[in-house]
């Protein structure tokens, strides 16, 4: 055996003790990564996925909507955010400092919107503030080099140009619900803007076009290395109106201010087309484009006079004397009068062991259906009502397409009540009191409905017994009209009767609505809102105790161009509040100086 | 049957074949596998990760790893004790080198340490680590005692210590950290009294603190506090830490497959044919695939250290001690720094990164390793 004299043995053993140590060390590093690849693997793959693509919307503009006469209701405005890449900042705080500095907001008001997004992985851009202006766009676009986080982001916001005088026609947009998300199965993300309410809503496949898409090869910098492919964003269709914003606007002049609450409906007899659809009060549609601020939502749904609802078509109101359009033209088609049957008229008749009185208290004497319609005798329709019965005046209603919805191309319509024997017992579980029949002969009672509805029954006495789809769109696909099975006789007996309202000395908005050059016809209604016992002089009554007026007409009355209806809610007297609105829309519509002048 | 080979092995004498081919069986087959296999993972993961580069790493590492192979032959074949004897000259031609470095280097990345002879650029410190480790293990061995007296430690830092500034003021600290597991491997095996091995630990805290306070760039500050908080500075240093983890996580189990790495193939990664190359292995190859890699630096360092144990003599055993421990701290500093456990400096990875002077290191270093296991049984 060789002679080694060194001292070795110590020298092998520190070198197995040495060896181990560093065995261990490697499976401690092993450790590490199954860590980081086992058990934190999803949450890096779904990092490496985000740094590899970035998939940039190209929204699509939506679609622009004009007036009839091709004049701009909605338009689209660039619109800018600010959006921060958490995982950028190097401080938050410090970030927070300088965009506190470059938009005038406290820091604290920053900090919460940013707790808000805590749930989301940082290195998503978040939205930090909207409606930036270009002063502060600059801004954080000089700054960008310093603050890389801040990432401004230019959108296409709605401009309403009109603001509340349009604004129960074309609707906003808002945010889609899950569902609607859902539903749509990929066309909307989160964050995009879909129509909500009226035009916005019901077309809002045609107005938002398709969204388009660049999927580029970002590094994590956000610096743009190659584009991977690019789908062109599809715009959105612009919409022509059947609105004349002349008359949309002349309307919307006389239900501004406060106090003012009602709706006004012009429409084109012969087609439906509607020429102006205001609901007062109103709500500036331009809140929505942005998201909305909490303190103005709820401003809104506050107000006692719900701004939001849009009065012509989602409130119905008692009918009053404009109901004599129905129960007259029913009358005579059903022959239960005919048109010369006359009742005398004393001031107060009785009915079913009940008095009912006629709104005048001398009464109207004689009266014919002609008379009874110009003068508004209560007295001649109870008579009509009580010899047809609930019953039948229901079936005429209906006919007038009163209880059911118009089929106009916004939503929300409500259908209004045409009662009878069967929605007594069925809604009321009780049976229906002859003594409401005579209620109801004068409009009054469980029968509702609203200004567009009325504004139809209006349309089917003026076109001579079609009925025609009430519609905002200027080419929307229509079934053709169709013929009511009324009485042309009948309806031509009416049409004079509204003749005499307005143009004949007694008619009840002889003084009101008169326009020189171009005959008008028209029915005006009061609605009683408190009994008639309690009533003092209209003017001191608090506002919420005081009449709803209805006008509603139609013009010119040998060839009718136009339907105007008005109801102010609250207003008063018919003839006396609602009839100078209509009479304001003629004098538009028909360019005639009325010698008035103009609202506001 | 017995009787006629034994009388075979006992008639004829050693020839001059006999040593000779004892010299190759005797090869340990776990180093030279383990290292063949690395360098064939490396090069297939070299060309991976320089798909989205201007130019394909993989020929010229193919060429790095042929000139390693044959540097590997002529190391090994040379008996070590040779180059014990020449340890002096190749120290001060090491040092020499350095000096030079700090004059005409050229600069790469912030750090002078590329010296330029022709077409031909190298780190001399990758040399002059190897010259030091002759050189210190040839004192060591001198000194046959038990435990090391102070006033030998000292010597033995000094002989490291100098070329180690050196290579630190060019600066290049990752390179001068690698002489340190030299010091300390072949320290500790050498034979250290536990109550110095305390001190120097402590003095070791003070020096580092002195070093963050007086001795590092700004650059390597911001590297340090960027490890201990990535998120601060994700643009910046933290930005390598982040991708690399991303890169090692997302390849989960199984990888995303050859090539198929995003990280690396959409150029995410730094320096991924070089320091980041486990980067991108983990990405493509998943776990299995790291575990796989770690399992072959394991195999290799134990068979090394196995070789360390049977050698010849101290010298043998130091000499071994020496290099497997530079090879170690790589593996092990690489790999941490890859998932993440500690700040990112220039330290590749044995066999597997691309690099000129770093493969052909490593291939000498096996050769020398391979050299004192061949030459156990041999009188000198």
């Amino acid at each position: 055996m060789q002679v080694v004299r060194e001292h070795r043995d110590d020298l092998v053993s520190r070198v197995r003790v040495l060896t181990a140590v560093v065995t261990g060390l490697i499976v401690a590093i092993a450790t590490g990564f199954w860590f980081t690849q086992l058990v934190q693997g999803d949450y890096y793959r779904e990092l490496a996925e985000n740094n590899r693509l970035r998939k940039l919307p190209i929204k699509a503009p939506r679609g622009l909507i004009f007036d009839r006469k091709g004049r701009l209701l909605v338009e689209n405005v660039p619109s800018y955010s600010l959006m921060i890449d958490r995982s950028r900042a190097s401080s938050l705080d410090h970030s927070l400092w300088f965009a506190s500095g470059v938009l005038g907001r406290p820091v604290a008001d920053l900090q919460q919107i940013l707790q808000k997004y805590r749930g989301i992985p940082t290195f998503k851009p978040v939205l930090l503030a909207e409606n930036l202006s270009l002063s502060e766009v600059a801004r954080f676009g000089v700054e960008g080099l310093e603050y890389p986080e801040f990432e401004v982001e230019v959108q296409h916001q709605r401009l309403y140009r009109h603001r509340e005088q349009t604004a129960h026609i074309l609707g906003y947009l808002g945010e889609p619900s899950l569902d609607e998300i859902e539903t749509a199965k990929g066309a909307l993300q989160p964050g995009d803007m879909i129509g909500k309410k009226g035009i916005e809503q019901t077309y809002d496949a045609d107005l938002r076009g398709r969204d388009g898409e660049r999927v580029v090869v970002v590094d994590s910098r956000g610096q743009l290395l190659q584009e991977y492919k690019s789908i062109p964003a599809v715009p959105g269709k612009s919409l022509t109106l059947s609105i004349d914003l002349d008359l949309q606007q002349e309307a919307a002049r006389w239900l501004d201010g406060p106090e003012k609450v009602g709706a006004v409906v012009a429409m084109d007899p012969r087609n439906g087309e509607i020429l102006a659809l205001v609901s007062a009060p109103a709500f500036n549609p331009n809140l929505f484009a942005r998201r909305l601020q909490q303190a103005d939502w709820q401003a809104l749904i506050d107000d006692p006079n719900h701004p939001l609802q849009n009065r012509a078509i989602q409130n119905t109101y008692s009918p009053g004397s404009t109901f004599k359009i129905v129960m007259a033209t029913a009358g005579m088609t059903d022959h239960d009068f005919d048109p010369h049957t006359s009742v005398l008229c004393t001031g107060s008749k009785i009915f079913y062991n009940r008095p009912f009185r006629c709104w005048k208290k001398g009464g109207h004497g004689t009266v014919d259906a002609h008379a009874a319609i110009k003068l508004s005798c209560d007295i001649y329709f109870y008579t009509l009502g009580q010899k047809m019965g609930i019953d039948k005046i229901a079936k005429y209603a209906r006919l007038f397409g009163l209880g059911s919805t118009t089929g106009i191309d916004i939503e929300g319509e409500k259908r209004g009540n045409v009662p009878d024997n069967a929605w007594s017992e069925k809604v009321r579980h009780q049976r229906w009191y002859p003594g409401e029949t005579i209620s109801v002969s004068i409009g009054q009672g469980p029968v509702l409905v609203t200004p567009l509805q009325m504004a139809e029954l209006t349309s089917i006495v003026a076109n001579g017994g079609l009925r025609v789809v009430p519609h905002l769109v200027k080419d929307a696909k229509l079934p053709p009209p169709e013929r009511v099975d009324l009485d042309p006789e009948a309806l031509r007996i009416v049409r004079g009767g509204m003749i005499g309202v307005v143009n004949e000395p007694g008619g009840t908005a002889y003084g009101s609505a008169r326009l020189p050059g171009i005959e008008i016809a028209g029915k005006s209604g009061t609605v009683q809102v408190i009994a008639q016992a309690q009533r003092t002089e209209e003017h001191n009554l608090p506002f919420k105790y005081r009449d709803h007026a209805w006008f509603t007409s139609f013009a010119p009355a040998d060839n009718p161009e136009l339907v105007v209806t008005v109801f102010a809610e609250h207003g008063g007297g018919g003839s006396k509040v609602a009839a100078p609105i209509a009479q304001a829309l003629y004098a538009k519509y028909f360019g005639i100086d009325n010698g008035k002048p103009p609202a506001n | 049957m017995q009787s006629i080979s034994g009388s075979i092995t006992g008639s004829h004498p050693l020839t001059e074949e006999r040593p000779r081919l004892r010299l190759l069986s005797s090869i340990d087959g776990g180093l030279i596998l383990s290292a063949l296999l690395l360098a064939a993972i490396g090069l297939a993961t070299v060309h991976s990760a320089s798909s989205e580069m201007p130019v394909d790493y993989f020929p010229r590492q193919a060429g790095w790893v042929a000139i390693g192979l044959v540097l590997l032959v002529i190391s090994m074949s040379v008996d070590y004790h040779v180059l014990l004897d020449l340890s002096v000259v190749l120290y001060v031609l090491g040092i020499v080198s350095l000096i030079g470095v700090l004059g005409f280097g050229a600069k790469h990345g912030g750090a002078a340490n590329w010296l330029r002879i022709g077409a031909f650029q190298f780190q001399p410190s990758e040399f002059a680590k190897i010259a030091t480790g002759l050189f210190l293990a040839r004192y060591l061995a001198g000194l046959n005692n038990r435990v090391l007296e102070f006033r030998q430690i000292v010597t033995a830092v000094a002989i490291v210590a100098l070329p180690m500034v050196l290579v630190a003021i060019e600066p290049d600290m990752g390179g001068a950290a690698m002489y340190a597991p030299l010091l300390i491997g072949m320290l500790l095996v050498a034979g250290i009294r536990v109550r110095l091995l305390v001190t120097a630990v402590l003095l070791g805290i003070v020096l580092v603190s002195g070093l963050w306070t007086f001795g590092l760039k700004g650059y390597q500050r911001q590297r340090v506090l960027t490890f201990l908080a990535p998120e601060t500075d994700p643009l910046g240093a933290g930005y390598q830490v982040r991708q690399s983890k991303i890169a090692v996580g997302s390849g989960e189990l199984l990888g995303k497959g050859y090539m198929q790495g995003t990280q690396s193939q959409l150029r995410f990664l730094p320096a991924r044919h070089t320091d980041f190359i486990l980067s991108v292995l983990a990405e493509e190859w998943g776990f299995l695939g790291v575990a796989s890699v770690l399992g072959l630096y394991a195999l290799y360092i134990s068979s090394a250290a196995r070789i360390a144990i049977r050698a010849r003599d101290r010298a043998g055993i130091l000499l071994v001690v020496g290099l497997i421990s530079i090879t170690c701290f790589h593996v092990l500093y690489n790999s941490s720094m890859v998932v993440g456990f500690v700040p990112i400096t220039g330290i590749p990875l044995p066999f597997l990164s691309y690099g000129g002077s770093f493969t052909m290191i490593n291939f000498i270093s096996l050769g020398i390793i391979l050299g004192v296991d061949i030459r156990r049984y041999v009188n000198r």
